[in-house]
């Protein structure tokens, strides 16, 4: 009986050694190979590459004709013309005003970049992660860097390198919860500028924040990247109110975004390589 | 025997990709299935107990990797939450009375939703404590929808398993 309670005790302490030496040995392996994280993972990325392309280029086309067979037939492509056009006419629309200020601006990405002296490379999209992280077939041979700004050809605002492999970069999505952004509001009339932050909530969301009570905004009115944000250039578009909650016992409202970047609609993204605040 | 590893990890490659960039386009509100989570958690719910060390180990290296290549963390935080999920999901189904089906529905679909919100939970706790992204722990509508959606494909799974479960 007691030698039979000794044999007990044994296994069990047995055993116990061996998941702490399994787990101490688990960890150490853990440990170690995060040294190489960065060249197994562009590695991993570079061999992944045209399987993922395939399957990006398999769920446009898919979401494509399920969203036209759900919308009615062409319906959906109509809408997304009119959304890239509606963009194209209020990038437009951010140029004439920022002229009218006296500054420089663009209605293109390639008049953009020249007007401020930006340099830019094209990128195309490989994967969407989890935490607002898109994936890009571009990294630092190619010049890209952490913190570089990120926008489509219609001057929309997407975010910014988080991180850069040799062949791949990581973008942090302006829906990203650790983003915020200064924004403006403009508005159609003379009004006095009103500035305002953008955060992040992810899943592919923001809200506004940070607007004075005092100031007056209202449902459409559109948000530009604002001359004090420092990460990124001025007037890019970001997106349009929706509705506005309006607390007076707060000094500060906010409102509902929807946000102009649209996954759905951003093969190609452009990294502005040049720009310093 | 290697015929079979090698369609294991085949269709845990393919299945993270497509959770990257195919369903991209499907999300909802800006979340995606876990189909990689969703087929672990198959495996480890029909796998024998006694094929722990040699099944659900080397699957959750495997898809622990693949998860981490796809979360911008350190490599290998998936990989240790997912032994411990194995781990908790065989000495959960011996706790429960078998009865004349070995392997109940209801009881897939409870172990999933609670292994999958603990999944979720202690990443993001590792997250927010390790990870210098420092991610807020959030229970909001996207994490929901998550759940839900990896759910409909564990289900998927749960079927052809229960169809195959001599052969695994």
């Amino acid at each position: 009986m007691k030698a039979s309670k000794k044999f007990s005790i044994n296994k069990k302490n047995n055993n116990l050694i061996k998941f702490l030496i399994g787990a101490i040995a688990l960890l150490f392996l853990l440990f170690i190979i995060n040294f190489f994280v960065s060249p197994i993972e562009n590695y991993f990325y570079t061999i992944s590459y045209p399987i993922q392309k395939v399957f990006w280029v398999a769920g446009e086309s898919s979401s494509t004709f399920l969203g036209s067979l759900i919308k009615a037939g062409s319906l959906a492509k109509e809408v997304e013309n009119l959304k890239i056009e509606n963009e194209k006419l209020l990038s437009r629309l951010a140029l004439l005003q920022s002229t009218e200020e006296g500054a420089e601006a663009q209605n293109q990405i390639s008049a953009f970049c020249q007007n401020n002296g930006f340099k830019f490379v094209m990128a195309g999209v490989v994967g969407l992660e989890d935490n607002d992280v898109l994936s890009i077939n571009k990294g630092s041979v190619d010049g890209i860097s952490e913190n570089m700004p990120v926008v489509n050809q219609q001057n929309v605002l997407v975010g910014k390198i988080f991180k850069v492999y040799k062949n791949f970069s990581k973008i942090m999505l302006i829906s990203s919860k650790d983003s915020v952004i200064n924004v403006k509001v403009q508005k159609g009339d003379d009004s006095e500028e009103i500035d305002g932050v953008v955060k992040g909530i992810g899943g592919l969301r923001a809200y506004l924040d940070l607007i004075p009570i005092s100031n007056n905004i209202e449902a459409e009115d559109v948000l530009v990247t604002s001359a004090i944000e420092k990460a990124f250039p001025k007037d890019l578009l970001v997106g349009k109110i929706i509705s506005k909650q309006k607390d007076d016992q707060n000094p500060f409202q906010q409102a509902q975004i929807s946000l102009f970047f649209d996954i759905k609609a951003s093969d190609n993204l452009f990294v502005i390589t040049n720009y310093k605040r | 025997m290697w015929q079979k590893t090698t369609a294991i990890v085949i269709g845990f490659y393919i299945l993270a990709l497509l959770q990257n960039s195919f369903f991209a386009y499907f999300n909802i509100l800006g979340a995606v299935p876990n189909l990689v989570f969703a087929l672990f958690f198959c495996f480890a719910f029909f796998s024998s107990p006694a094929k722990f060390f040699s099944g659900v180990i080397p699957l959750a290296f495997l898809s622990g990797f693949l998860l981490d290549f796809f979360s911008s963390t350190l490599l290998g935080a998936s990989v240790v939450l997912l032994i411990i999920i194995g781990f908790l999901v065989k000495r959960t189904q011996l706790l429960l009375k078998e009865g004349r089906d070995s392997y109940p529905f209801v009881y897939f679909v409870v172990l999933f939703l609670a292994y999958f919100v603990l999944y979720q939970v202690l990443f993001m706790l590792y997250l927010r404590f390790i990870d210098p992204m420092h991610i807020s722990l959030i229970f909001d509508i996207k994490f929901l929808i998550a759940t839900i959606y990896s759910l409909v494909f564990s289900i998927i799974g749960f079927w052809g398993f229960k169809n195959n479960v001599r052969k695994i």
